[in-house]
């Protein structure tokens, strides 16, 4: 996207998308009109524009996704506003407001906890981001960053099993032993025990085996030892290298190892890097598509699979929604559920000013 | 109103909202346990049917993991189907609560935040009770991506249709925090890249120096860099284009010359009581205020004894003589009026900067003068530029400026042409140093292995740099330096443990240990001495004596019993555990230096045979 049709686009959407694109970007951007927040949303991302693109076709995507699910009779008034603003421009916008839902009545207890049960037993069927993701590693290295708990396990068992029927081996990185470990145990019932191996610090077994779960660390000593002059086979016909919790490559004592593992990891074996959200994967896909032969895409989805609402509690036992709307208003900390806001403020109140800020 | 709810009554509002399984998070691995307790007091017990849920999926666990079958807190759990999960505990023992809540068989889990980064189960519920955590010793705010991982816990794929995150306020919340975290987008990550020394030393075994910075610069730190330096070259693009006007004139680096030739020209202005700031009356007064002379005040008349500068501002002073035999130091400004008579007057150096004599004669004088004297003129001269001195014309004759035709557009623009190429060269100058920083770092490391005898002059490894090169844990340095000293000589697998153990222990928590033996504390007494020395060089380790004697003790006692062990101190098995399964990674280091280093590899190999029996031989 050139910077003009960027701007094209920007001037295209509604403020309130914008300044939503302009959270953590721009310091103060509430005060600024709809042009000047243009103007510094390009300065601001000079250094990112990649990001602000994915953010903004997101922003426009998720949109489009509410727009159908909003009662039909909003339709054409939210399109016949742009012609209003532009001819009235004093004109009073009250639907602004509703579409914000400030004026909606909050949400009731009853129907925060109503919905709550199991869903009905239906074949697996996997997400279209989970397809997508399988379909794009057949091609390229490919960093996954979606909500903790989406199914980024699903994506790896299928691309092992794939490597593994190409007669590939493939390394499962992950950061702690406990993971290692879990992930081994669940590997094994999978694939069958002879096909699972494990090697950590202190731990190593079936070491010569296709499937070979690790910590990042030990994967890191290996192609050390590769590059070093050791001949190690199963570096020779590795054919894919996941990495769970991604993330960890901004731990301040750890991170330096997935740094080193992925810059020597060898150009053969594709990589699949999985994260929970994270704010820029496009930084982490740009990275490896400037330094492997083979380019990356990223994957990224930010829709939970099981919906979560927020709650509050009180110390007398007392339960009520935590925000005004059913689900999480994403990017409106602001509106509270008025029982809530009443309730912590005695909460405050009662247990003394030191206590809080 | 109680600081937050109590455990009991928290639970029994999630099982009567239908809102359980939970996972409920809490500040300390104490505030679990004591969880666990008030529980362990209460009377709620769980019907028949879910207790012998739990009591099946533990016999399975422990099928695999017999130690579980010990566990002091098994009763409880299956009585009231809730159970605490913390870094305290075995990792068998929480494979057991992680799998009883896979199954869908507790009703709660007490646990720390670290649980949100490690192992992986889900709840219908997560109830968070604290908006910051504690790192390195000092509570942070979560930030959005740590509260959208905890809360990320809610809602089972294919168990549950929603999902719950609960906050329940306590002494160490903050609402504002979590509610932000909850909407808000998740941090940006950024590079932590360090090197380290096994990076330096296995960098150049497989490359030759050269390509290094070429390897270097794949790194994501150097990604990172090039992003800031991006924003720096669209803003230096933008300072070019402002130079734009200011480009070469009569001579080609106008702003240069321009501005030699305006310092040498202010270096050389004349320095004499014209540029002093003094107003043009009393610069032209100056000359007549000279001792004996009779001025006139404001308020009545005197007589000058002296003229001098002050020290600090160099402004004109006077020392008068008043009428009734003041005497008073004043700025020469004070004058209003210099008067036509003047009278002989004796000089010395000090106090009252005249004789005695003169000074009695004088004030007798001053007080007889007549009321009316005559005034003496003074020409004042108005304030003028003093036009450049023949000779000054003549030094900076070097210079083409003062006859060049676009002098006036020089001196116009000089202020802006200069601050704009200062940006320009501050900017540069970040560039290069964001392209070179890490090389730089990687430099330093190369002149300390260097030094110490690791690589050689051209950078490339020595005997030892090559067995060195495999200690690719922490502390590296210390260990090679320790193996270079021969402080491993022929050492026990006990003593040998415990040392590993002191060196890869990074918690501070406090406990009561057993006592170490003299040898240990010998060793370790010099072990502490080396590390200081390396501290210039290398962050030193803990070195707890105490965690080493533990060690010693499990290593040197073969009867000793996991229990009989966790009797002999205050540490939590969670922690012993992973105590001893670093203690074993390190030396597992030591054991790949088998070709060079074959009685320390042995003896490696041998400390860690003898570490792994009860609960670390069963454990995952």
């Amino acid at each position: 996207m050139t910077t003009h049709e960027l701007e094209r686009l920007l001037l295209q959407q509604p403020v309130s998308l914008l300044h939503r694109l302009a959270r953590g970007r721009i310091s103060r951007h509430f005060r600024s009109g709809k042009r000047k927040l243009i103007d510094l949303l390009l300065h601001a991302s000079a250094e990112n524009r990649p990001g602000l693109e994915s953010d903004l076709i997101a922003l426009i995507e998720e949109q489009t996704r509410r727009q159908p699910a909003a009662p039909a009779e909003k339709l054409p008034q939210a399109q016949a506003r742009p012609r209003a603003v532009a001819f009235l421009p004093t004109a009073p916008r009250p639907h602004k407001t509703e579409d914000h839902g400030h004026h909606e009545p909050p949400v009731s207890l009853h129907e925060w906890l109503s919905g709550i049960g199991v869903p009905p037993a239906q074949p697996f069927v996997p997400d279209a981001w989970q397809v997508d993701a399988l379909a794009r590693l057949a091609e390229t290295d490919v960093v996954v960053s979606v909500p903790t708990g989406s199914g980024k396990t699903y994506v790896a068992i299928e691309a092992t099993a794939r490597a593994m029927r190409e007669n590939r081996t493939v390394i499962y990185t992950s950061p702690l032993k406990a993971l290692s470990n879990t992930k081994f145990t669940e590997f094994s019932r999978l694939f069958g025990p002879d096909q699972v191996g494990i090697l950590t610090g202190d731990r190593r077994e079936n070491a010569q085996a296709s499937l070979l779960i690790m910590t990042t660390e030990i994967l890191r000593n290996l192609l050390y030892d590769a590059a070093g002059g050791e001949i190690d086979v199963r570096l020779d016909t590795l054919g894919l290298v996941i990495m769970d919790e991604s993330q960890y490559l901004a731990d301040p004592e750890r991170g330096v190892v997935w740094e080193e593992t992925l810059i020597f990891c060898p150009s053969q074996a594709r990589l699949l890097l999985l994260s929970a959200s994270i704010g820029n994967p496009q930084d982490i896909a740009d990275w490896l598509t400037a330094i492997r032969p083979t380019p990356c895409s990223l994957i990224r989805h930010t829709k939970r699979s099981v919906p979560l609402r927020a709650g509050y509690l009180h110390p007398n036992e007392k339960l009520t929604p935590l925000f005004r709307t059913t689900g999480i208003p994403y990017g409106q900390p602001h509106l509270l559920h008025p029982e809530s806001k009443r309730l912590f403020a005695e909460y405050e109140e009662e247990t003394g000013p030191s206590r809080s800020r | 109103m109680p600081p937050s709810i109590h455990p009991v009554d928290l639970v029994a509002t999630l099982r009567q909202k239908n809102l359980t399984p939970a996972i409920i998070f809490l500040t300390s691995r104490r505030a679990c346990d004591e969880a666990m307790q008030a529980f362990e007091r209460s009377q709620v017990v769980l019907p028949k049917a879910r207790q012998e849920q739990i009591a099946g999926v533990l016999t399975q666990v422990t099928a695999q993991f017999p130690s579980i079958a010990e566990h002091p807190l098994i009763g409880t759990v299956q009585r009231i189907g809730v159970a605490a999960h913390h870094a305290g505990h075995l990792p068998s023992w929480k494979i057991a609560v992680e799998e009883l809540m896979r199954t869908g068989s507790l009703d709660a889990v007490f646990a720390t935040t670290t649980l949100a980064a490690g192992v992986d189960f889900p709840a219908r519920t997560v109830v968070v009770t604290q908006s910051s955590i504690r790192k390195a010793r000092d509570f942070t705010d979560l930030t959005a991506s740590e509260i959208q991982q905890l809360a990320g816990r809610a809602g089972r794929r294919g168990k549950d249709l929603v999902g719950f995150a609960v906050i329940t306020p306590s002494p160490y919340i903050d609402l504002t925090v979590l509610t932000k975290g909850l909407t808000g987008q998740p941090e940006a990550i950024h590079s932590q890249f360090v090197i380290s020394y096994p990076m330096v030393l296995n960098l150049l075994k497989a490359h030759p120096r050269e390509q290094i910075q070429s390897i270097l610069a794949k790194s994501f730190a150097q990604f990172q860099l090039n992003q800031r330096t991006a924003v720096l070259e669209t803003k230096l693009d933008g300072l070019r284009a402002e130079m734009e006007p200011f480009g070469p004139r009569v001579c080609s680096d106008w702003i240069t010359q321009w501005q030699i030739f305006d310092q040498a020209r202010k270096r050389k202005k004349p320095r004499g009581p014209a540029a002093r700031q003094e107003s043009p009356d009393v610069a032209a007064r100056l000359n007549f205020l000279t001792p004996g002379r009779v001025i006139g005040l404001v308020r009545g008349r005197g007589i000058i004894l002296r003229q001098y500068r002050s020290k600090g501002q160099h402004a004109p002073m006077v020392t008068l003589l008043r009428e009734g035999g003041a005497l008073n130091e004043c700025p020469a400004s004070i004058v209003t009026q210099v008067f036509d008579r003047t009278y002989e007057c004796e000089e010395t150096s000090t106090y009252p900067w005249t004789t005695p004599q003169t000074l009695e004669h004088l004030t007798h004088q001053l007080a007889e003068l007549p009321p009316r004297l005559p005034i003496l003129p003074i020409l004042i001269h108005p304030e003028e530029d003093v036009p450049l001195d023949s000779s000054i014309i003549h030094t900076l004759g070097d210079f083409p400026c003062p006859s060049c035709p676009s002098r006036q557009a020089c001196q116009r623009d000089f202020p802006r042409a200069s601050r704009v190429r200062q940006e320009i060269q501050r900017h540069t100058k970040s560039i290069q140093a964001l392209q070179t920083s890490l090389w730089h770092r990687f430099q330093e490391r190369i002149d300390v292995l260097e030094r110490f005898g690791y690589l050689n002059a051209t950078a490339q490894l020595t005997t030892d740099g090559e067995w060195a090169r495999l200690i690719r844990i922490d502390h590296s340095l210390l260990i090679t330096e320790l193996i270079r000293a021969e402080a491993f000589g022929a050492i026990d697998p006990p003593l040998l443990a415990a040392i590993m153990a002191s060196i890869a222990h990074d918690d501070d928590r406090p406990g009561s240990f057993p006592r170490g033996s003299a040898g240990l504390v010998t060793l370790l007494f010099q072990v502490r001495k080396l590390a200081e020395s390396l501290m210039p060089h290398e962050e030193p380790p803990m070195l707890r004596a105490d965690v080493a004697a533990l060690t010693e003790r499990w290593v040197a006692d073969q009867t000793l019993t996991w229990i009989g062990l966790a009797r002999l101190t205050t540490m939590a098995e969670g922690d012993m555990f992973r105590l001893f399964a670093r203690t074993i990674e390190f030396l597992s280091q030591l054991k790949t230096l088998k070709g060079t280093h074959p009685s320390l590899a042995e003896s490696a190999d041998r400390a860690i045979a003898a570490m792994r029996r009860g609960v670390l031989e069963e454990l995952p």
